[in-house]
Formats: structure tokens, sequence, C-alpha cells
């Protein structure tokens, strides 16, 4: 049996990796089963992955589940400002009622998740830091998801939305002042040579994305006992390699910023704080509203210790 | 089955249908089709319509539409024959005078198009007749204009280098400065040829006829400054930090609609109409090519040919010029027989890998390839120039056209070969401008 | 010589299925030509907002990519009409005018299982997203039916097109591949 993967990253990408893990398990496994990774998305665009993977024309994804928030609107709260605290915190979300909750949603739409994760990732300025809520008042910013875009919004930045992509020559040419995006998109689109001053990740991190390797819940059940094995084996030590590596990734963006010589600003608690009060107070809300039954995941989410 | 043996069937099989006489696009959607049927079964038809929906859902493509509206509204007025007849008057006394200042004209278009039968239609609606009633022979009348017009595409802005730089992810603001110093060094060969020939042909001085006085010359010059201003406002607005190359392609647009509306007085509706019409119905071919380009290249993933085919070129141990040598003819070879932008589409993606590899700089790639697909659009069976033309003048025959342009093609040969020689001719400005290549 | 003549449009003589073809797929031109100047101005609009007011821009990216997207897809009978839709007829213009105008009826058809396909499919893509309320993940959150709905139209209007070419071709009043 063959199976398809589809993910959007080169594969030097500590995602590619997760996949390329379960791939080699299973193979090594000699089950019979295939999977066959289809990177650099290659075969469907980023956001376009989730439709196919539901109705059952392509098996696997490595996918941040948010970018479906406009399928199903609770994954929303799985790039929600200041709900994860750090990599440690994360996990804990990933093994929750929360969790179940959400693959309950998941299960509606024929989906499942083989390796749960999540990617950190900051801010950055092309004049200043960005700590506190107040550095981004009228400044021209590029937010990664659409909680982030109504929180800045509320502290008072001007939201410019384009891809990722765009971010580069857009601060070079003053079109934007600051971004938010995750740490190895910071580095794989070398912000680091546009930029005066760069947040990331520390203790305390406000941008958490929950990119988990998702299958097509009815392909796993077509398996036989001992494929769905070996997926599941492999799975599990994928989600090992995954948490250390989430860790290792937020340092290394540091070091190549650093070596770019941009300036290193630290989030502290009290800013963290600022921030997620202002989160409550803009997205927080805007989901309560906008989601039947948000208030019960929030609660869920946030009675994770 | 192998993909590498697929990859070859399906390359029969996309040539044969699109020789049929089928729309491009619809018959890249029929071969695209046929296989997913047979190696993916009847299922993988569900996702044709999102992917090719998928492909057109990118914010950067709207300046196709914005580039060709600004070539399309300026062609509809007075403006292009204004333009044309300042530089005629200020290069009479040049033997072939008439020649280099159509090439300059459809240099100076080029600079406000970003498509090339655009700049073709604008300067040889005047042009053309022009030389013609002067004594120039049809062929060079012709030719000039076939081949001055492609530089729609070279000299920025640039719908192909727009397309380029989306299947590649590479900076359009980068590809768009790369094509400025071929683009003119381009003209000066063509200049350089047409200058050459009326020598040649002895009766330079016959055909350098009609003197203007000083008088004269200085007064067109007003005429030609809102063209300037449109140039120096779109430069200004996208390296300036006022917005992205693909915002920008709207300011141009807004600049031309307005100039040729206030300047040029063209407010009737049905005058307005044809500018969008024109524009509408090259920007929709356009668009749909690269929409059912995109279910293609899915086709071409989804049964690994794409992968398999890299990962061959990659094994294969030859010299890097041989195999650029190769590309540039397989290149000339699709251009031929398929518009720039379905060529770029189709062969970006497995060609880009392939050049990386060997070490060539993708925005000087962009920068030849662009002049592989110059060559296409002035030969047959599929010339968008060669219609236009055909269109402004049908009583000259293809034959004529063909023989008029063909000596430069061989301008742009030999600027492929300089290129080659100096790749810094490409890229040198970028870096100067947007700092060392990302 | 091959396609794209400059703005000559597929003949329909007097028959009145093709002129209702033809004036439906005129006005689909019309829309698709206001969609691009809509796309214009809003761009123009967000670049105001933003370098001049230093304000937000959030729904205009997305305005504008769903703009241009139908704008194609509305487009497409027009252009269609237009014989704009550029094409190789090396092989038509080799034949002699029976194999020809064969060569002409197989293509239409072809074109019109391929379109119908695409239409059917577009259709149902529409529909799910119809049916299940689905919103694009931005702030503004677009119902995604709206610009989906480009598909079924676009590629209806089309077929319609393709079916009024062959038409004309059948009954004489257009000749195949538009050659004389
Ligand atoms: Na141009
Ligand atoms: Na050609």
């Amino acid at each position: 049996t063959e199976l398809r993967l589809s993910h959007q990253w080169s594969n030097k990408d500590v995602r590619h990796q997760v996949a390329q893990i379960v791939a080699d398990e299973v193979a090594a496994a000699d089950v019979d089963l295939n999977i066959k990774i289809f990177g650099s998305k290659s075969l469907f665009k980023p956001r376009e992955q989730y439709k196919p993977l539901s109705r059952g024309q392509l098996d696997m994804t490595v996918f941040p589940l948010s970018y479906a928030g406009g399928q199903q609107p609770a994954y929303n709260l799985t790039l929600m400002p200041g709900l994860v605290k750090n990599h440690d915190h994360a996990a804990r979300l990933s093994d929750s009622p929360f969790m179940d909750a959400l693959e309950a949603k998941m299960a509606e739409d024929d989906v499942m998740v083989l390796v749960h994760g999540y990617l950190a990732g900051g801010f950055a300025g092309t004049d200043k830091c960005i700590t506190s809520p107040d550095d981004v008042k009228g400044l021209q910013t590029r937010a990664a998801g659409k909680s982030f875009e109504q929180m800045l919004a509320g502290a008072g930045a001007s939201i410019a939305s384009m891809a990722s992509s765009e971010i580069y020559n857009a601060m070079q040419t003053g079109v934007l002042q600051a971004a938010n995006t995750s740490s190895s998109s910071f580095v794989s689109y070398r912000i680091y040579e546009q930029v005066k001053c760069y947040t990331p990740a520390g203790d305390v991190a406000l941008w958490f994305m929950y990119q988990p390797l998702l299958m097509n819940k009815s392909s796993f059940e077509g398996l036989n006992e001992a494929q769905q094995q070996a997926l599941l084996a492999g799975a599990e030590k994928a989600e090992a390699f995954y948490l250390e590596e989430a860790k290792k990734q937020d340092a290394a963006s540091v070091q190549v910023f650093e070596e770019a010589g941009v300036d290193i600003a630290e989030m502290s608690p009290e800013d963290f704080e600022a921030w997620r009060k202002l989160a409550m107070e803009t997205s927080y809300k805007k989901f309560v509203e906008e989601v039947p039954g948000g208030q019960d995941l929030l609660d869920k989410a946030l009675a994770v210790e | 089955m192998d993909p590498l043996l697929l990859g070859a069937i399906v390359a029969i099989a996309t040539i044969l249908v699109l020789f049929s006489g089928v729309s491009v696009a619809i018959g890249l959607l029929i071969v695209s089709a046929g296989f997913l049927i047979i190696f993916d079964g009847p299922r993988s038809l569900e996702l044709m319509p999102e992917i090719l929906f998928g492909k057109l859902d990118n914010f950067a493509l709207l300046s196709i539409p914005m580039f060709i509206i600004m070539g399309a509204s300026i062609a509809s007025t007075r403006a292009g024959a204004d333009l044309y007849e300042a530089l005629e008057r200020w290069l009479t006394r040049v033997p072939g005078g008439l020649v280099v200042s159509n090439l300059g004209a459809c240099a100076l278009f080029a600079a406000m198009s970003g498509s090339s039968p655009a700049t073709c239609a604008a300067i040889g609606k005047m042009g053309i007749p022009e030389m013609r009633k002067r004594g120039y022979p049809d062929g060079v009348a012709a030719g000039s204009i076939a081949a001055g017009g492609t530089l729609g595409i070279l000299i920025p802005p640039s719908v192909t280098m727009i397309v380029y730089g989306i299947a590649t992810e590479t900076s359009i603001g980068r590809l768009f400065l790369a094509g400025v110093i071929p683009g003119l060094m381009l003209v000066g060969l063509f200049m350089a040829w047409s200058l050459y020939s009326t020598w040649k042909s002895g009766d330079g001085g016959q055909l350098s006829a009609g003197s203007y006085s000083w008088a004269e010359r200085f007064e067109i010059l007003p005429r030609v400054l809102p063209f300037l201003a449109i140039i120096l406002g779109v430069l200004y607005a996208m390296y300036g930090g006022i917005a992205t190359p693909s915002e920008t392609a709207a300011v141009g647009a807004l600049l031309c609609l307005l100039i040729a509306m206030i300047i040029y007085k063209l407010w009737q509706p049905q005058a307005l109409w044809v500018v969008l019409r024109d524009s509408t119905k090259e920007s929709v071919m356009i668009l749909f090519i690269i929409a059912a380009a995109g279910v293609f290249s899915y086709m071409l993933s989804s049964l690994f040919i794409t992968q398999s085919i890299a990962e061959w070129i990659g094994t294969l141990d030859v010299n890097r010029w041989i195999l650029m040598g190769a590309v540039n003819i397989f290149l000339l070879i699709a251009g031929f027989f398929l518009p720039p932008v379905a060529v770029i589409l189709m062969a970006a993606p497995i060609l880009l890998p392939i050049i990386t590899t060997a070490g060539f700089d993708p925005i000087w790639f962009a920068v030849v390839l662009t002049i592989n697909m110059e060559i296409g659009l002035i030969s047959p069976p599929v010339g968008l120039n060669l219609y236009v033309i055909n269109g402004i003048a049908p009583d000259i025959s293809l034959k004529t056209i063909l023989t008029g342009s063909l000596p430069f093609v061989g301008c742009m040969v030999l600027a492929i070969i300089l290129l080659c020689l100096f790749p810094e001719l490409a890229t040198w400005l970028p870096d100067v401008i947007m700092g060392a290549a990302v | 010589m091959a396609g794209h003549s400059s703005a000559v449009a597929a003949r329909t003589g007097n028959n009145p299925f093709l002129r209702a073809v033809a004036a439906i797929s005129t006005l689909a031109g019309w829309c698709s030509a206001t969609m691009i100047v809509a796309a214009v101005a809003i761009t123009c609009q967000m670049i105001f907002v933003r370098w001049v007011l230093n304000a937000s821009t959030v729904w205009q990216t997305e305005a504008v990519i769903y703009l241009v997207i139908s704008a194609t897809l509305i487009g497409l009978p027009y252009v269609q009409r237009l014989r704009g839709h550029v094409n190789v007829d090396l092989i038509p213009l080799s034949l002699p005018p029976r194999a020809r105008f064969a060569l002409a009826i197989l293509t239409s058809a072809l074109s019109i299982v391929i379109i119908s396909i695409m239409l059917w499919y577009g259709y149902e893509y529409w529909h799910f997203a119809w049916d299940r309320g689905w919103r694009s993940d931005t702030v503004w959150g677009v119902r995604l039916w709206i610009p989906y709905l480009a598909l079924p139209i676009g590629f209806g209007l089309l077929l319609l097109q393709l079916v009024a070419d062959l038409v004309a071709v059948l009954t004489g009043a257009d000749k195949p591949f538009g050659l004389e």
C-alpha cells in the first residue's frame, strides 16, 4: 500500500524530518506500507491541503492546523497569542482534554493526528525592538495568523496582509516595519538582513503554532493491524524528535540573527502579561463570539498548567 | 511505470493534443485529466477545479492585467504616435533613422507595458505604415517592429518575469531590474543592425528624408513628458517604499488610464471599452493558461515525473555550459510552439533545480529564458507578435515578416551569448540597487 | 498562420441560439472587465490607506485576489467568443477541408467534455464550501462560496460558448478553427 504525504517545506526543515522519520520507520517495519512524501508544496499549496485530506484525496500532511480555521473555527485556538507559554507547556496541551476536544472536531472531517507538535516564533522590527504592546503602535506590521492580527490591531499597529515570502522585499523598500512569524520562516526568508532587532521565542513566547502530522482517518482504518501499529510506533518516535528539535529551532534562529549583527531583545514576563491581557480583550473575545462552544474550548486550553 | 518513461509519454501526448488546434489552456486540462484518470484514478478529477482556483489564488497575479492595462490604455491614444514622432524628429539626420526611432519607441513603450503584443501594436500602428511610406522594404518595417515589440517582456515591467517570480519564488523587484541592462543592450544591437543594413543597402540618404527645424523638435518634447512621468512614478513607487511590485502595477494602470483620459481625451465609453476589452482579452487568456498549467504541473508532480526528472538530471555528469546549451535549445523549441507564459510555467519547476544545482544564478537565468521567449514570439507557428503585425498590415506576407525579423533573432542569440560570457549584465543592477543576492 | 486573430469574433450568422450565446458571453466580458477595474481601484485605495493614512489594510489583498480570479473565470466565455484563447493550428492548417472539419469536431467535443468535468466538480466544490459554511482564515473571513461561485459560473458560460462554437461549425455559420 502506498500513502501520499504532502507538506510545504524543504527537505532540510524539521517538519520534513518528522515526516521522513515516520516514513522510514514504517518502511523498516516491513509491513507492505510505503509513504511517498511530496515536499516543498509540489502537490498542493500550503493552505489547500486540508480539504483533500479530509476527503481522502490525500492521505497525510504536516499542516499548521490554524490554516483550516475557516473550515473549523475551533482550530483558531491553535494559533492564539499567549495561550502557550513554552515548549513543555505545548507538549502538555497536546496531551490534554483540550486536544481531545480538537481531535473530536477533526474526526468530524475524517481527520486524525499522528504526531503532535508546536513550533514557536517571534517578532522583528526594522527600526526598533518589539517587546511590549506599546512598541508596535503606528507600525506597518505583518502578522502570522488572524488572532495575531486582531491583537496587534488592538495594540495600535497597522496591519498589512501579505505572504511571508513578501516580507523581505516589503521591509527592504520600507512598506513594512514589523513582522511576526515562526522562527524558521525568519531564518529561511533571511529576514535578518532587513531588521534591526529580533525578539525570539525565549522563556516566554507569544507565538506558538500547532503543526501536527495529520492523517485521513478512513485511510488509517483501511490499513491492517500491523500497518497501523507500524505507523503509530513511527509517530511516537517522530513526536519525541519534534519536541526536541522545536526547542533547538528558537536558539538556532537567535544565533543566525546574532551573526548577522541584529540586536536580540527579550520579552519580560511583564511584557508577556501585557500582551496576554490585550489578547484577552481582542482575539480571545472575538474567538468566543464567533465560535459556538468557543468559551468551553478556551477554558479547557487555559486549564492546562 | 518508470516516471521518466512516463514523462516522455506525457510530453508526446501534450504535443499531439496542443498541435490539434485546441486552445492551449484547454489542451493542458485535457492532457492532465487523461493522465490523472489513468494513473491516479477517476477520483483525482474531483481536484482539478480547486487546483485551478488555487493557482490563481495569488496576489502577484494581479499585476498581469494591470501591466497590460498600462500598455493598452496608452496604445489606444495618440500617445504612441507622439512618442514615435518625437523620436523621429530628433533622429532624422541619421541614415535609417526611422527604424532607429521605431526601435527606440518600442523600448520606451516596453518600459510602460508588461506585454509584448501590446508593445508591438502600440508602435506598429504608426510605425509600419510610416516606414513603408518612406520607402523602407516591407520586411524591415515589419521585422523591426515585431522584434522591437518583444522588448515588452524584457524591459520592466514584464508579465513573464512576474510569472517566473511566482513559479520560482524569486523576487519580482529583482527580476525587473535584471532585465534593464540586457534590454538596453538588445535595443542597441537591434539599432546597430538596422543602421548597418540601411548603410549597406546604399540608400541611407534617401531614407533619412524629412527634416525638422529645432523649433519643431522642441515643440514635441512636452508631449513625451507624461510617459517619463509614468515610468518614473512607477519606479519610485516600486523601489521607494510605497508599494510592493505587484501593487505598483495598479498605480501604473491608474496613472496610464488617467493620462489617457485627461491628456488624450479618451472620454467616450466606446473608446474606454476598447482599452478594457483588449486588456481583458489578453489578461484572461494568460491567466487561464497559468491556471491550466497549474493543473498540468499538479499532474506531473502527482505522477512523480517532475521529481524524477530533476533527480535524473542531478545524476548526469556533464559540463555546466553544455547543460546550459541544452536548456537553451529546449527553451527555444518550446518557444516556437507555446506562448511564453505556458513555457515558463511548465519548464520552470523542472529547470530551476537543474540550473541552481549547476551553479547558475536564477535571476540571470530568468533573463536568458526571457530572451528565448522573445525569439519564440516572432517565430512560427505560434508567434503572438506575428499575429499583431499581421493585424496591422495584412498585406505583408508572413514570409516577408519572418525574413525581416530573422536578423533580429540573430541579435537575440548574440545577446544570450553575451549574457553567458558576462552574467553581470543581468546581475549587476539588482545587486547595486537591492543589495547582494538573497 | 495560427490562431489568435486579433479581435475577430466567432461568427453567429442569423442563428438565434448563436446570437443569444454571443450576447451572454459579451455580458460576461463586461463583468470581467469591471472586476479588473475594481481590482485596480481597490489596490490603489490600499496603497493610499497604508502609505498616506498609515492605517490597517486587512481586506484589500483578499478582495483583489478574488476579483482577479473571478475576472479570469467569468471572462473565459467572452475570450472564447473573441477567439482570444491562443492555439497552435499546425495540424489543422496542413489538412484538407474534410479532415480539418472532422478534427474541428473532435477538438470541440474534447473541449466540451473537459469543461463539463470542470463545471461539474467546480459546482461540487462550490456546494461543499456553501454546505459547510467555509470562510477564509483571515480577519475579514469571506464566505468562500462567494468567490468559488466563479468556478461553476465561468465554466458553465464557457461550456455554453463552446457548444455554440460547435453548432456554428456544424451549421456552417463559421469555418472550422475559423480558418478560411
Ligand atoms: Na515591459
Ligand atoms: Na513561436
